[in-house]
């Protein structure tokens, strides 16, 4: 599902090189967990596999596609069909509804309200979040606002989620909370990786794989 | 004393700023057409992915904004006429120097020239995989020279008009007398050159209804040509209603409701819609099939104005010029 093969990626003309050579492969379904210390490289990894960045050099092929290789506006659409990402700190936006927060990646999709309110309730649903879809989301609690982003990141159905540092604004119970979504989406066979430094995610029974990255290298 | 009218140092300024951005993109250019290789995943490869995207925008922006300083050309031109002496219109302009002629052939080339880099452009930016990015590269190394030649040319000739000294007027630059660069047309036969221009456009619509893109394409190509020709010896006529007025460029002026605009437009639009159709075809890109369409409203609509005169003037007079 996800090949990263020696991928390189540096700063600054060359003053932060930020991976280096690292490959990496992942297989449909598979719970990989990235752990590493701050500045270790792991939200530029996910970044890249999310075809946000460019490598510097090497190759990044997701679902079949070379996404190194395409063009901004390829990437983009490649993204919105095909990943869910949830950012360290949900990246909502403040002045939208938890509705409009979550349907935002479908709206150029150009689908009909029916459908667009289909998909939307279904993951309200799933997150026990429906109940909140009409307030502002700067008006919702942290676990509320962490259950908005995994829905804004699912609701496109994509084949891969990536989570850099999910738990970091969260207290315990919310990440256990959060771990117990992790587990119904890998049921349900999404393809995942975790970049954490949480040591609550290490020594889980239901991740696959553990890899650890330190100065931009995967050990 | 040069003539350097507030337009004329715009159309300068901008054309100077829009062929320094086209020798930096030339640069690019050459590093791209010899260094691409999109199977690579190397450094030098990614770095000239993103300096390929970079330079394409710059040189679409530079055409699109050539292609509308085109018509502030034509328009300067016809405005500077009021200043000069013995001009009439734009053509006495243009024939001020040595160097107005070349410079409007130039221009009138690189209109096409550059709508078909931009034709190239936009069917490699529909692709996900840089199909084309070589080739519209080479490309624009190739017409690269024209544009600076048309610049120099533009120079030349705005900046080495006298006010001071008269120049000849359209009625003796587009005449019968043999000093006239088109005498040549207009001694021919004016069923002679109705033929090849209505045979012509008969062509282009037979091509487009068998779907032979070739020929629409070739027929249009022809037509350019054909049409400039027949509207100096015959149409121009019935527009200003005078059998020895010839010139093509007072059809810009008010006096002719500046029906020049359409007529130009519909003429160049069409034609370069008929190639850029058969273009698009061979790049395997699906929107060629809309641009024929568009491309023979606009070749008739041409037809239909010219002859609109001619049949206009009959119907009034009850005699033909």
């Amino acid at each position: 599902m996800i090949e990263v093969k020696g991928v390189t990626k540096i700063f600054n003309q060359g003053a932060v090189r930020a991976l280096s050579e690292v490959s990496l492969e992942v297989k449909r379904g598979e719970l990989v967990i990235l752990k590493g210390p701050s500045g270790s490289g792991k939200s530029t990894l996910l970044s890249i596999i999310a075809a946000l960045q460019k490598p510097t050099f090497g190759e990044v092929v997701v679902a079949g596609k070379r996404i190194s290789k395409l063009p901004d506006d390829f990437a983009s659409l490649f993204r919105r069909e095909n990943i869910g990402f949830i950012f360290q700190k949900f990246n909502l936006i403040p002045t939208l509804t938890v509705y409009e927060n979550i349907v935002t990646p479908l709206i150029p999709e150009n689908l009909s309200e029916d459908e667009l309110n289909l998909k939307v309730n279904r993951v309200l649903e799933e997150f026990s979040i429906g109940h909140k879809s009409g307030e502002l989301v700067k008006s919702l609690s942290g676990g509320e606002q962490q259950r908005c982003a995994i829905a804004r990141a699912l609701v496109n159905d994509p084949l891969v989620l990536l989570a850099d540092e999910p738990t970091a604004n969260l207290d315990e119970k919310l990440s256990m909370q959060f771990l117990e979504y992790i587990k119904n989406i890998k049921l349900k066979g999404k393809t995942i990786i975790i970049a954490t430094h949480d040591p609550i995610f290490f020594g889980l029974p239901i991740t696959d794989r553990e890899l650890t990255i330190h100065n931009g290298r995967i050990e | 004393m040069n003539l350097l009218s507030p337009d004329c140092l715009a159309i300068l300024i901008l054309d100077v700023i829009f062929t320094i951005f086209a020798i930096l993109s030339l640069i690019i250019s050459i590093q791209i057409v010899r260094g691409w290789d999109i199977d690579s995943t190397t450094k030098e490869q990614y770095i000239l992915e993103k300096r390929a995207y970079l330079v394409a925008v710059i040189i679409k922006y530079i055409f699109y904004l050539k292609l509308l300083l085109f018509l502030y050309f034509i328009y300067t031109l016809d405005q500077l006429s009021n200043i000069l002496p013995g001009a009439m219109c734009a053509a006495g302009v243009t024939n001020a120097t040595k160097y107005g002629e070349p410079l409007f052939i130039v221009k009138i080339f690189d209109l096409y020239l550059f709508g078909f880099w931009l034709v190239v452009n936009h069917i490699d930016m529909k692709k996900p995989d840089y199909p084309f990015t070589k080739q519209k590269f080479l490309f624009f190394i190739t017409i690269f020279p024209l544009l600076l030649i048309e610049t120099i040319l533009e120079v030349l000739h705005l900046g080495g008009i006298n006010p001071e000294v008269i120049v000849s007027c359209c009625g003796t630059l587009f005449s019968a007398a043999k000093s006239s660069p088109v005498s040549v047309f207009i001694e021919l036969p004016t069923s002679l050159i109705l033929s090849f221009f209505y045979g012509n456009y008969i062509l282009i619509v037979i091509s487009y209804l068998y779907k032979k893109s070739f020929f629409t394409a070739l027929f249009n190509l022809i037509f350019i040509p054909v049409s400039i020709i027949s509207l100096i010896v015959f149409f121009s006529t019935y527009v200003y209603e005078q059998p020895h007025h010839h010139c093509p460029f007072c059809l810009l002026q008010s006096d002719y409701n500046y029906i020049g605009y359409l007529l130009y437009i519909t003429l160049f639009g069409g034609t370069f819609l008929g190639v850029s159709a058969y273009i698009s075809e061979k790049l395997g890109f699906k929107d060629g099939k809309k641009w024929l369409k568009i491309s023979i409203i606009l070749d008739s609509l041409y037809l239909i104005l010219v002859s609109y005169y001619c049949l206009s003037y009959y119907l009034t007079n009850g005699v033909w010029l």
